[in-house]
């Protein structure tokens, strides 16, 4: 038996856009999330709006995946994994295990009632974040008393809507689709890999990614220390990328960087902002324009420093090769941002083993031939974003658009040979 | 004949605590045309919203009211249940009493509560229902273009089922796609032979788009071939004609036959018999704008390239390597190893003709030096230009381009390959510098789009949600200039006279033609007028 409908496996930007381009097209969509929220990485990302839009592309994400979990033919499997997987093209069967949730999704109304009966500290039972997609309150295991042995009910009686359940065990199933997009994304580059940069042990060391949740739930910038406003902060490009190790330009950082110093710039214009790079990708969309804007406001400072050392007084001192003046030099900032790169997930070694595709050398799915960027070598299972290689927000979405076309395209074939 | 307005109200399983849901019900009911006011607790849920499905059967509601969270959770859904209910989705209305008014208060919030509820059932009296309605489509498809993004194209769509006619300016497809595939490996040649092969790809070569008109769905287009002009209609347009390439130098130095194109270079490769071999070639990126991502990338191809065949010294000079494409950081690094090398500079080096080789003169930043070298060749920087014909297509096809001249001057949307036109898609190096990992991702966009509109051969969308009043028009084209969708038209009424008419196929229902109209013509169903102009006189009333 032929079956038509696409299981799409992550459901980032890329993979939510692949769910909505199948299921606008008429196709069943199974999305699959290993995590209880939907989004992964980019729904947490900022606004980077000045008096104009900065076309970072952020609310994009955020209107997609509602989009995606309203729509009727996409059923959403959230905290769920892939187990096992048989068959080929047309028909494949992938068994699934759910993790238990303890709160229904579906009967959390997101009432708080629950954290204000939790007696625990911290609390065992939230809020998720707040641009989380579907809004449903989360159970910690960890904190939970319930789960270290004790008889606590006082979440359970405290739900309106009885959304909570303790005695559950992870469910299985069995689904069986035509194709498959694997949508696993990234991993942010950790960032306490390079010591030398502090990250980690200076509380005033953040990365690119810590900016933006900042920006996302505090809406401006303070000190992680002192609770201040810095004056004078530091990007450094390629932190995880273009390295012995990586050996590829992960695509945003730049983009993201120059956008992060012109909000700072636009909340604080007397801050100063200096950005240490190696290449400068400026191109793209709209971006070059962009860059001519900011190119006076922003100190650029061609070359990345190797290290950071915290002075008595908190401030940051970077240590950096002044190629103009071949010499070292030292400068000190309050804030020091690295530019922190995409990196391979680290999920996807199982990933590849379940399913039989390839990783490629650099530790992303797919082959080395970039003009099949979407294939994979098992005939009907499609890669889609930032698990194949690094892009930006634009891009995962083309990428997710275009591994919808190719598995359409597949089925339809499939169909006509039968 | 007389409303029955139902109005459900949700105390969201208690935790909205500061409003007296028993005065604040009394007091709704007492408003005009309310014929039930029912408190169900948790209404978002199944048992919620069966209870507010059967009350509207039972009491044969005609308006529905919530009073319950942020529509940004549930409304949806609760449209959802008056359609079940065989009540048109449109006839619903409702009130925030939990983000904008409880939750935000300390203290009794029951006046505040009622207000919001009231001004809700207020507007819903006047709500008017908005049908759908399955528009037929032409399930065609035009591909401007002839190269590589555009063939592709052709034949994606083609294999995903819709008959599909590639335009071409030139007598030949890809005649300019050939360098380009002996440089990326690709056959072009197969490609070629495949689309002709194609029952389903009509090819007009030495042609142009002469008109344009339409919406989304059945556009006709004017095509000159030889010296006919016959007009067809096609569902849906793609643009993929791509980009130029013009050498950035002074014009004195264009005649210097050791200044070459990367393409003139890529022949030099290819041809067997080339006399002589440049012993050493500059390559120059990055200067004139800093959008040198393709620029980089034949860079690296080619000296790669005049590295292994001819053992040539080669020296880059550019601001910055652009590498966020894929592969091409690995193919920096191979070019390193194998012995280019490259100067980065702040500003642009300077050239000159030096004994019939070519001087250039540069200051390194990293050596801190003046460097100056005399090559043999010269691989010059190079401008990217939309491609010849990109303005008037754009202006026969009303559709905007950005800053640099490319289409696709703003992706309201940011869909990929979108226009701010339905129905009009760009793909591949017309709307942009884009490699070809991207191109073959936008080409499959396309197709996806394509099928999408097209395959079932009707598209189903509100009728006459926003519509033009034609006894209040003045044709005054106020609508037409501000709409962002070119979904306006003027046509001839009875009585000769011309009024806006409103596509609803492609139509956004932003609304922004409703809000500007000067002589208030334009009706936006949920938001008109009168609806607003209700919800707020019933301000302060209790």
């Amino acid at each position: 038996m032929e079956n038509n409908d696409v299981l799409v496996v992550g459901s980032g930007i890329s993979g939510v856009a692949a769910a909505l381009e199948l299921a606008n097209a008429g196709v069943n969509v199974y999305l699959l999330e290993k995590d209880v929220v939907v989004g992964g990485h980019s729904a947490s990302f900022c606004c980077k709006a000045t008096d104009i839009c900065s076309k970072c592309s952020a609310c994009v994400v955020l209107d997609k995946i509602k989009e995606a979990v309203i729509h009727p033919q996409i059923r959403l499997l959230t905290n769920s994994t892939i187990r096992r997987f048989s068959g080929e093209v047309g028909n494949f069967r992938v068994e699934i295990t759910q993790k238990p949730q303890y709160i229904d999704q579906e009967r959390c109304i997101a009432c708080g009632l629950c954290t204000e009966a939790c007696p625990t500290d911290p609390k065992a039972v939230y809020a998720p974040p707040a641009e989380a997609t579907p809004f449903s309150y989360i159970l910690d295991e960890k904190l939970c008393l319930r789960f270290k042995g004790e008889k606590c009910d006082l979440c359970r009686k405290g739900c309106p809507t009885k959304a909570i359940e303790f005695e559950l065990k992870p469910k299985e199933q069995e689904l069986s689709v035509g194709a498959i997009i694997v949508a696993t994304g990234f991993d942010v580059f950790d960032a306490r890999k390079k010591g030398s940069l502090g990250y980690g042990r200076y509380s005033n060391v953040l990365t690119g990614l810590d900016l933006e949740q900042i920006f996302t739930r505090e809406g401006y910038l303070r000190l992680p220390a002192s609770g201040e406003e810095p004056h004078n902060i530091a990007f450094i490009q390629c932190v995880g990328s273009r390295d012995e190790d990586h050996d590829y330009c992960s695509q945003v950082c730049c983009k993201y960087a120059m956008k992060l110093a012109g909000l700072i710039k636009y909340q604080n214009p007397d801050a100063l902002v200096t950005i240490f790079y190696i290449d400068l990708q400026t191109a793209g969309k709209g971006f070059a324009q962009f860059y001519e804007e900011y190119k006076e406001s922003i100190r650029f400072v061609r070359g990345v420093p190797v290290e950071i050392l915290q002075t008595a007084s908190g401030e940051l001192e970077v240590r950096f090769e002044n190629i103009s003046q071949g010499k070292v030099c030292r400068d000190t900032f309050d804030l020091v941002v690295l530019s922190v790169g995409i990196s391979p997930g680290k999920n996807s070694w199982d990933l590849a083993r379940i399913l039989g595709i390839n990783l490629a050398d650099d530790g992303f799915f797919g082959t080395d031939d970039s003009l099949n960027s979407n294939e994979t070598n098992v005939d009907g299972i499609f890669l889609a974003g930032t698990c194949q290689g690094s892009k930006d927000i634009p891009d995962s979405v083309a990428h997710g658009i275009a591994s919808a076309s190719k598995a359409i395209q597949r089925l339809i074939e499939f169909a006509s040979q039968r | 004949m007389k409303t029955k307005i139902g109005v459900f109200i949700c105390n969201c399983g208690g935790s909205i605590n500061n409003i007296d849901f028993d005065a604040a019900g009394a007091k709704v009911a007492k408003a005009p045309d309310v014929t039930c006011v029912k408190s169900i607790s948790n209404l978002c849920l199944e048992e919620g919203k069966k209870k507010m499905l059967s009350c509207i059967k039972k009491e044969n509601i005609d308006r529905v009211v919530v009073a319950a969270c942020s529509p940004d959770f549930q409304e949806h859904f609760f449209r959802q249940v008056l359609e079940n209910a065989g009540l048109n989705g449109h006839l619903f209305s409702m009130a925030n009493i939990r983000e904008q008014c409880s939750w935000a208060h300390e203290g009794d919030v029951t006046v505040k509560a009622v207000e919001l509820i009231k001004m809700a059932v207020n507007r819903a009296r006047l709500l008017q229902p908005v049908k759908k309605k399955k528009f037929p489509v032409n399930k065609e498809v035009l591909v401007v273009g002839g190269g590589f993004a555009a063939i592709n194209a052709a034949l994606q769509l083609s294999r995903a089922g819709l008959r599909t006619t590639l335009l071409e300016g030139e007598a030949v497809l890809g005649s300019e796609t050939g360098e380009l595939g002996s440089l990326c490996g690709f056959d072009i040649s197969s490609m070629m032979s495949e689309v002709e092969g194609d029952e389903n790809i009509e090819i007009l070569t030495s042609a142009e788009v002469r008109a344009a008109a339409g919406k989304i769905g059945d556009f006709t287009i004017r095509i000159r071939k030889g010296g006919d002009e016959t007009s067809h209609r096609y569902g849906a347009v793609v643009l993929a004609t791509g980009y130029q390439t013009k050498l950035a130098l002074e014009n004195e130095l264009k005649s210097n036959v050791n200044i070459v194109s990367q393409k003139k270079l890529c022949r030099m490769l290819e041809d067997p018999n080339l006399e002589i071999r440049p012993r050493t070639i500059g390559f120059m990126f990055d200067f004139p704008d800093e959008n040198s991502r393709l620029s980089t990338l034949a860079t690296l191809n080619n000296a790669l390239a005049a590295r292994q065949k001819w053992d040539s010294e080669i020296y880059v000079f550019c601001k910055s390597v652009k590498v966020d494409s894929p592969g091409a950081e690995k193919l920096y690094r191979e070019a390193r190893d194998c012995g280019v090398v490259f100067l980065k500079c702040e500003a642009r080096p300077r050239i000159t003709a030096d004994n019939g080789r070519v001087k250039i003169e540069a200051k390194d930043v990293f050596l801190g030096e003046d460097t100056i070298l005399a090559c043999d060749l010269l691989v010059a920087e190079e401008l990217l230009l939309p491609s010849e014909g990109t303005e008037a297509l754009s202006s026969l096809l009303n559709i905007r381009r950005d800053s640099r001249g490319f289409y696709q001057d703003e992706n309201v949307h940011l869909y990929p390959v979108a226009s701010e036109k339905k129905g009009i898609f760009f793909s591949g190096g017309c709307r942009g510098e884009l490699d070809l990992s991207r191109v073959l991702t936008d080409v499959s966009s396309v197709v996806v789009s394509g099928y999408e509109l097209l395959s079932s051969g009707n598209i189903l969308a509100d009728v006459e949600r926003v519509k033009a009043d034609p006894q209040k028009c003045v044709a005054c084209l106020t609508c037409i200039r501000v709409c962002p969708h070119d979904a306006i038209q003027l046509v001839r009424v009875d009585g000769g006279k011309e009024v806006a008419e409103i596509f609803d196929l492609a139509c956004d229902a932003c609304g922004i033609c409703a809000a500007i109209c000067p002589a208030k013509a334009i009706i936006f169903q949920g938001y008109r007028d009168e609806e607003i102009l209700a919800q707020i006189e019933t301000i302060g009333e209790s």
